[in-house]
């Protein structure tokens, strides 16, 4: 395929692009596509759009940005397609140039362009949200749409955990030592990301906690912001992706490891390097960054090699059956599925059961689930009824952006289940 | 270009969030997996049910307007390409299995059921429907009785047409019509269900469909040959069935895609490989167990270069896999491929290799063939360039005498595929005129206006519309 100006990021992929042979083998993957059964929301009708725009038949439209936008990013179509075509990849570079031709639309530009890279302001505000927040979940339905992200996905009805009255950075300290008595074997850097900061502070805590018992010295460092997926990879604002990718770095530079508890985090911090590395110094930073990065559960099995006795149950949990969600982001991008596997089959109070199709998209996907609330919830459905299905008291996964979807859907159905963070059953 | 008006009226019909109008929407619905033709339709109807159908070709009916039936699009013939523009009627909306029944085995389907899909409901019930086309993972069973799909398991089960038990059909007037039943033997007057399965879409639009199902195999034991001389291979074939055992499936790949069988078949075997041959014995364990030697037996007696049994069902399945990923691999090794569908009898299995890669040879265009050679259905594969002239006028000339070649040989233009598009300029040389002409008959019978995939199976004539 010729290279067309104003498609710079596209053009980046052109191999991508041109490996689809239109087979039509994602149709059965792509979570998407189940739902609304139209070519343009699967796989192969994304690229055959983008191909047309780059061949000048169509234009970046609001209709081709909505369709361009109406992808998980979950991979299921890459990991399945006979070509694989890196199908996420290119809709990614197609949303940045449209970003650079059209600009962000409201209210993301401020949020993206303004908000997000300022982590302090952002708390504020996020802050000021939570005040709204007990006023108007019961009744709102679409008017708080320009307030907040928060609010915006409140706004429609979504059932998502209160702000938390204190946030994580606000509870711990930036060095957490190794209890006395506990030797120190490693030193690690915890990115915290935003919902574990504003959202889940006791999971943090909780992470640390295990950690430094165990012999992990963990460092929360200050200079930390968003990991900036929903900036560049949902919105496909790569300038200030880039800014944000720089601080991160900047915060980590001394650090071996980096362990997150989100796996979108994780995998959008070893995405720096492809999509945002426009130097190459950058190129170079952003590959180191990305190979200190680990998730939680890869750095415990892997890395310190915990023994089984290790994990035990949180007493409230003892005795209850526990089934697994998949992040995509966990199995697909970073392929951590084992892992979190052996730490759930190490913990002998709880009966673990495996879900069907645990890896299958739970339709979050950050931004994707506040354009198309009412998609993500169908494909929240169908992950319902296999949670069902287990008849488990508690689901667990690795990624807070699927636990408040979880949380949501349960409640939404009236559901019994928990839903919890993995390190959340520990004591 | 379709009135305003006629969109409202769709809109009433199907809904509005159902019917796509915008430019993006429409492109989505301008291609299928072939490479040399688009065309982008004005308007796409997703119908919800039979009735709804019925609404839709009256309408397109009173007003001449032309209607493209299409699942997803994942045929290789330019069949569902809106070549006319009009109506794209697809039918991915209607997904609900009716009913699998274990007893009389049998399954009613919509048509917008992907295959898979429908596979993995039935193996759950122990069931099996043997056809299996390479897009299984996202044709429609719709697509798969009009263009009468076939697949490497047809060798002994034998293709779509021996499997369908009933179909619920919408007429180009809108009258709906029911044929055949739930019942194995059905001797009601003529055989009209075999006039809608392999139609193309040209004669009705199929809205419900009964399936003949057979229960699943209780094993299934694959055999991995390679052979360092293609007509061997083909050789191979012919004595394996003369031998009086029936495989389910004997695949053949040639040395153009063996990179996904890196890893799997020693470098050294690979490196002085022809062609290889994955051949599956199904049926009781005892059974297999024995065919599976049989089959071995002829392998190591013909000049193979290795002949191997995987250990287990997962081993078995990512050979498979490097045979299901072949037409993504040869596709994207050229800019253009030229992907035919032919079918010799088996005993000119070896003629027809030997003489098309000759063939290719002379016009000095590279030539990958693979196929289901237990069948004879051979899928040979120029590679080209259409933006090279003259590259591609050569690959054409290869195609054409490609096609003479088989057809010589007492074969067919299209064993799976159908004819749509792509085939259409050999159909004359393929069919009997007589019979292309009572093909005319029929469809001016059941489709007068000519609404239905307009343009497609036979070249119009410069007259016609």
């Amino acid at each position: 395929m010729k290279s067309s100006t104003g498609f710079e990021q596209i053009n980046r992929f052109e191999d991508e692009l041109d490996k689809c042979t239109k087979c039509g083998f994602c149709m059965s993957y792509c979570p998407v596509y189940q739902e609304e059964r139209v070519e343009s929301s699967v796989a192969r009708g994304k690229i055959m759009l983008i191909r047309a725009l780059l061949a000048g038949e169509l234009t970046a439209t609001d209709e081709m940005r909505k369709q361009l936008n109406k992808c998980t990013l979950c991979m299921t179509c890459a990991q399945n397609c006979p070509a694989a075509t890196q199908v996420p990849s290119v809709i990614t570079a197609a949303r940045a140039d449209g970003v650079r031709q059209k600009g962000l639309s409201f209210p993301n530009n401020i949020i993206f362009r303004w908000l997000l890279p300022r982590r302090r302001l952002f708390g504020y505000v996020v802050r000021i949200a939570s005040w709204f927040q007990g006023i108007f979940m019961p009744k709102t339905k679409g008017s708080t749409r320009h307030l907040s992200f928060f609010l915006s996905a409140l706004g429609r009805g979504r059932h998502i955990p209160q702000i938390a009255p204190k946030f994580l950075r606000q509870s711990v300290p930036e060095i957490n030592q190794t209890p006395q008595g506990v030797e120190t074997k490693y030193t690690v850097g915890y990115f915290t990301g935003c919902m574990t900061d504003f959202v889940f502070p006791e999971l943090g805590m909780k992470i640390i906690s295990f950690l430094t018992r165990n012999g992990v010295e963990v460092i929360v460092p200050r200079g930390q912001g968003c990991c900036g997926a929903p900036v560049f990879l949902g919105a496909g604002d790569f300038d200030t992706g880039r800014r944000m990718a720089d601080s991160n770095v900047r915060a980590f530079k001394d650090l071996d490891y980096i362990i997150t508890d989100c796996a979108t985090c994780a995998s959008a911090m070893k995405d720096y390097a492809k999509f945002l590395a426009d130097t190459s110094e950058r190129k170079r930073d952003y590959a180191d960054f990305a190979a200190k990065v680990k998730d939680i559960t890869e750095f415990l099995v892997d890395i310190v090699q915990l023994p089984a006795s290790a994990y035990r149950v949180a007493a409230e949990y003892k005795g209850k059956s526990v089934t697994w969600h998949e992040p995509c982001h966990l199995g697909r991008y970073l392929g951590v599925k084992d892992q979190p596997r052996k730490i759930l089959k190490s913990l002998a109070d709880i009966n673990f059961i495996e879900m069907p199709d645990a890896d299958r998209c739970c339709g979050m996907a950050g931004t994707f689930s506040i354009y198309f609330y009412d998609l993500s919830q169908k494909i929240a459905d169908r992950k319902i009824a296999d949670i069902k299905s287990t008849g488990a008291d508690i689901v667990v996964t690795d990624c807070p952006g699927c636990q408040i979807q979880l949380i949501d859907s349960i409640t939404r159905h009236g559901l019994p289940q928990q839903a919890l963070h993995i390190m959340e059953l520990l004591e | 270009m379709i009135e305003s008006k006629h969109i409202d009226r769709l809109r009433q019909i199907a809904g509005k969030e159902n019917i796509l109008t915008s430019k993006e929407e429409l492109v989505a619905y301008s291609y299928d997996a072939t490479n040399l033709w688009s065309h982008t339709p004005d308007v796409v109807v997703l119908p919800a049910d039979t009735e709804q159908i019925s609404e839709i070709l009256k309408l397109a009916n009173d007003n001449q307007i032309p209607v493209t039936p299409r699942g997803s699009g994942t045929n290789v013939s330019g069949g569902s390409i809106p070549i006319k523009g009009g109506i794209v009627l697809c039918t991915t909306r209607m997904t609900r299995i009716l009913e699998i029944n274990k007893t009389n085995l049998n399954a009613t389907v919509e048509p917008g059921v992907i295959l898979q899909d429908f596979n993995n409901a039935l193996a759950k019930e122990g069931l099996f429907f043997p056809p299996d086309p390479q897009s299984s993972a996202g044709c429609t069973m719709g697509g798969v009785v009009a263009e009468n799909s076939g697949g490497p398991s047809c060798l002994k089960y034998g293709v779509t047409k021996q499997y369908v038990l009933g179909l619920e059909v919408v007429l180009a007037d809108g009258k709906i019509m029911k044929i055949g039943g739930l019942t194995p033997k059905n001797r009601t007057g003529y055989e009209l269900i075999m006039l809608f399965t392999g139609s193309e879409g040209t004669l009705g639009i199929i809205s419900k469909i009964t399936l003949r199902l057979l229960p699943a195999p209780k094993a299934n034991k694959t055999i991995v040959a390679v052979f360092g001389d293609v007509a061997i291979a083909g050789e191979t074939v012919s004595e394996i069935i003369d031998s009086g055992v029936l495989p389910s499936k004997i695949e053949f790949v040639d040395n153009w895609t063996f990179e996904k069988f890196q890893g799997l078949l020693p470098p050294e075997i690979l490196a002085n490989a022809q062609a290889i041959l994955l051949i599956e014995a199904d049926g009781l364990p005892e059974i297999v167990e024995t065919e599976a030697r049989q089959i071995v037996d002829i392998c190591k007696r013909s000049s193979t270069l290795e002949v191997r049994v995987p250990q287990d069902g997962e081993e078995a399945q990512k050979y498979w896999q490097a045979r299901t990923a072949h037409f993504s691999d040869i596709s994207s090794a050229a800019y253009t491929i030229v992907n035919e569908d032919v079918c010799v009898p088996r005993d000119r299995i070896a003629e027809f290799i030997r003489i098309s890669r000759e063939q290719a040879r002379q016009n000095d265009v590279p030539l990958s063939i693979a196929g289901h050679a237990g069948d004879g259905n051979f899928h040979p594969v120029v590679l080209t360039d259409s933006r090279d002239r003259e590259h591609f006028q050569r690959a054409l000339k290869c195609v054409d005498e490609i096609i003479e070649t088989a057809l010589s040989l007492g074969g067919v233009l299209s064993g799976e595929h159908g004819i749509g598009l792509e085939k259409q300029r050999f159909l004359k040389k393929a069919m009997d005129p007589v019979a292309i002409d009572t093909m005319k008959k029929i469809k001016d019978v059941l489709d007068p206006n000519h609404i239905l995939n307009p343009g497609k199976i036979w070249e119009e004539a410069p007259d016609e519309e």
